[in-house]
């Protein structure tokens, strides 16, 4: 056989005995990719789009119109629609606007929609909506703009239609106002065909046909003969006009630098966890080069190893973090001296956790190589579901679930319960338990998975 | 001091040691030798408390020597096969990090590295990175690295692997120094020179069995020869070398005989036979027997198959 080939044939063999590069090569990169399907909506036919963004809606409008509003809104899949909140005694009441705002600088939901009970005025022409939010994800608020323009927009004429018969009806009087879409609709009906009682009852409704004008494909080429629209003088922006939406973000509003306040958080725990999983397999060489015997011949228990080095770990993951959101102050200006205390306590009970997750890498593997494996593709994952580069609402409600299993998924969310909605030491403490909880549970099943391993022989 | 009652140790399907028993002495240089695989290693772990033992008992000084037995550490050392040492430390910072690590301090501490560094001749290199040190330093380092606190037993798990004759003699010398202080030794080889030279008594172990026990000249009356002689194959020994099928065993390999005589066939007569057969006495080497033979004698292998 011709050398290049022996040695070929080597190179697989090599290749197929190491499980770590297998898995890096391959599963790492499909798991990524299915992740990645899910948020950007690449699967056909099978509806794993996002789980659903919290809507809260808060109807006060006792418009037909507003209802089907909030009904056009829970057909929404981006959306999962919040109308109810529960009494003390676990009874369903309607939610209120105060609710909804302190619900959302509790960051129960980023997001709310008030109908509020001039949504259509009796004594102007025209929609009025309040839109309440804490936009601490720019690609999530994004989102969320633009599929509520869309909807809004969509029911904007029927809603004008309301608006336009109030106005009749207070400039004709209530029989002049009947007598008069009587007449429309005979007319309709004997022009142009149909049942003039249906006819009547839409034009009560509001209902104009105006809906086609923005139901209409926006890419369909204008018709031969007709005017383009020009930019800016779309269905949707004529309706603009008439539709003032007050928007109010309730949280975040003295961030001096909103994006990287935002990003900092879910990347700093990336590299920390990358950092802390390698220092864990170091483990391994110690074991190879026989320190651990000459270490545990001494009056040493491996318990002393164990703690010692997660200690470290805590200890260099603090540094690191702390490094970073220097750099980030340095940097981008973040402000970080304001919250110094909730943000060092996050800090050290997040290097701890991630300690502890680099150390359960090092019990459950049989070598450095599966070890740096492992943490490659888990790393990748629990940041991609967790919420370190894109928002966990664009996942699926499955997805959504896990990432509340993930060390990641609550460093995030406290860094920026800090960083961008400012809470306090105390408002961060149930963060601060699940992260400690972690931290405390992997690590004693780190420390059993130890016991049982062959590291310390 | 140290002593084994019928200890078994087994990994899976494999027993690495069976049913082993053992008694050092104080002040002994015990040898342990047999082939790679043999069990030296597990039975130093276990002398060592690092490994338990699926039964039997490992005792020191009459008690039972065990991972959580954290007193009796402090009178034991253990030279690892391996360079146990972190590589890209100084050998001081080696020394004093291993030194704390049994509650050393301070100026004895400071001492004791000295005089451990000055003893294997690296005093002068004692701010070099041990990555930088040749084979035979980083062996020398290794040793010493296991006598600060000044044990009372050393077990020594294959010290001398791959380096160079001086490094090993000089690693020899200060064993035997040691040894001549007091200190009790259990030295791992697969060498026989080694434990010939420098162990008082020696156990040879083979598939995780103790096959003799004994100084070197009571293993070497286990065989059933008290020499053997040398001489070289040509066709003037031939006639001779047939001759001498009737009384020993003569086995013939690369243009070499050897004949081990039955007891009871003296050299006089030997040497007799050959000149009546016309074969130059010249040819003839006798060789003492070594470990090798005893141990080819016990297993019917060689020490390094």
């Amino acid at each position: 056989m011709h050398p290049i080939f022996v040695l070929f044939k080597k190179s697989v063999l090599l290749f197929a005995r190491n499980k770590a590069a297998v898995l890096i090569t391959f599963l790492v990169p499909v798991v990524m990719i299915a992740l990645f399907g899910f948020v950007f909506g690449l699967y056909k036919n099978v509806d794993k789009g996002p789980g659903g963004i919290g809507l809260a809606v808060v109807n006060l409008s006792t418009e037909p119109a507003a209802s089907d509003l909030v009904e056009a809104l829970k057909l929404e899949k981006t959306f999962r629609v919040i109308t109810t909140t529960n009494h003390a005694d676990g009874t369903k009441r309607p939610l209120t606007e105060a609710d909804v705002r302190a619900a959302i600088h509790n960051n129960r939901y980023r997001f709310a929609l008030v109908l509020p009970a001039d949504m259509i005025p009796k004594d102007g022409f025209g929609i009025h909506l309040k839109f309440l939010s804490d936009p601490r994800n720019e690609v999530e608020t994004q989102i969320v703009n633009g599929i509520l323009q869309k909807t809004i927009f969509s029911r904007v004429p029927q809603l004008l239609g309301q608006s336009l018969q109030h106005q009749s009806k207070r400039y004709l009087g209530d029989a002049r106002f009947e007598t008069f879409n009587r007449t429309m609709a005979d007319t309709v009906a004997a022009t142009y065909g149909g049942d003039a009682e249906k006819i009547y009852q839409r034009m009560i409704a509001g209902d104009f046909g105006f809906g086609s004008l923005t139901q209409a494909p926006s890419s369909a080429s204008p018709a031969p003969g007709s005017t383009p629209l020009a930019p800016g003088s779309s269905p949707a922006d004529i309706f603009s006009r008439v539709a003032r939406i007050e928007t109010e973000q309730l949280v975040g509003k003295k961030v001096s630098n909103p994006m990287a306040s935002r990003l900092v958080g879910g990347y700093a725990i990336m590299f920390l966890m990358f950092a802390l999983s390698g220092s864990a397999t170091s483990l391994f060489e110690e074991k190879r080069s026989g320190i651990f015997q000459r270490v545990l011949s001494a009056p040493v228990r491996f318990s002393h190893i164990l703690w010692a080095r997660f200690l470290f770990g805590v200890a260099l993951g603090t540094l690191q973090l702390s490094a970073l959101f220097l750099a980030g102050k340095v940097l981008f200006g973040i402000e970080l001296f304001s919250y110094a205390v909730p943000l060092l306590a996050l800090i050290v009970v997040a290097a701890a956790a991630c300690t502890a997750f680099g150390m359960l890498l090092a019990a459950i593997s049989s070598s450095p190589e599966m070890a740096m494996g492992l943490a490659n593709l888990l790393v990748l994952v629990m940041c991609a579901v967790g919420g370190a580069w894109f928002p966990v609402s664009l996942m699926p409600a499955f997805i959504q679930q896990f990432s509340k299993l993930t060390l990641v998924y609550w460093s995030v969310e406290g860094f920026t319960s800090i960083l961008w909605a400012g809470h306090t030491f105390m408002e961060i403490l149930p963060t601060l338990g699940i992260l400690a909880a972690f931290a405390t549970g992997v690590m004693a099943f780190a420390v059993w998975c130890f016991k049982r391993s062959s590291m310390f022989d | 001091m140290l002593a084994l009652r019928s200890v078994t140790k087994r990994y899976g399907s494999i027993t690495a040691l069976d049913n082993v028993s053992l008694d050092i002495a104080p002040g002994e240089f015990f040898g342990l030798l047999g082939p790679n695989g043999a069990g030296k290693s597990t039975l130093m772990s276990l002398a060592a408390g690092l490994r338990a033992p699926d039964s039997g008992d490992v005792l020191f000084a009459g008690a039972p020597l065990s991972r959580v037995n954290l007193a009796a550490r402090r009178v034991l050392g253990l030279v690892p096969q391996t360079i146990a040492l972190y590589t890209d430390l100084t050998a001081e910072q080696n020394l004093r990090l291993f030194g704390q690590l049994y509650g050393i301090r301070g100026k004895d501490l400071q001492a004791r590295i000295d005089e451990a560094l000055e003893s294997v001749q690296l005093a002068d290199r004692r701010h070099s990175a041990v990555k930088t040190f040749s084979g035979g330093m980083q062996r020398r380092l290794n040793l010493v690295a296991s006598l600060l606190h000044r044990p009372k037993i050393l077990l020594c798990d294959e010290p001398t692997v791959g380096i160079d004759p001086q490094s090993r003699n000089a690693i020899f010398d200060y064993l035997e120094r040691l040894n001549r202080e007091g200190l009790t030794i259990i030295y791992s080889t697969h060498y026989m020179e080694e434990a010939e030279r420098l162990c008082s008594r020696i156990g040879v172990i083979d598939h995780g069995k103790i096959l003799a026990l004994g100084s070197l000249s009571e293993l070497l009356t286990q065989l059933p020869f008290e020499d053997e002689i040398v001489f070289p194959e040509t066709p003037a020994t031939a006639t001779f070398a047939a001759q001498l099928t009737s009384h020993g065993q003569l086995s013939t390999a690369e243009g070499t005989h050897r004949f081990r005589p039955q007891p009871g066939h003296p050299l006089s007569t030997f040497f007799a036979d050959a000149e009546k057969t016309g074969v130059a006495t010249r040819l003839f080497e006798i060789q003492r027997p070594t470990l090798e033979a005893v141990f080819l004698h016990l297993t019917g292998r060689k020490l390094r198959d």
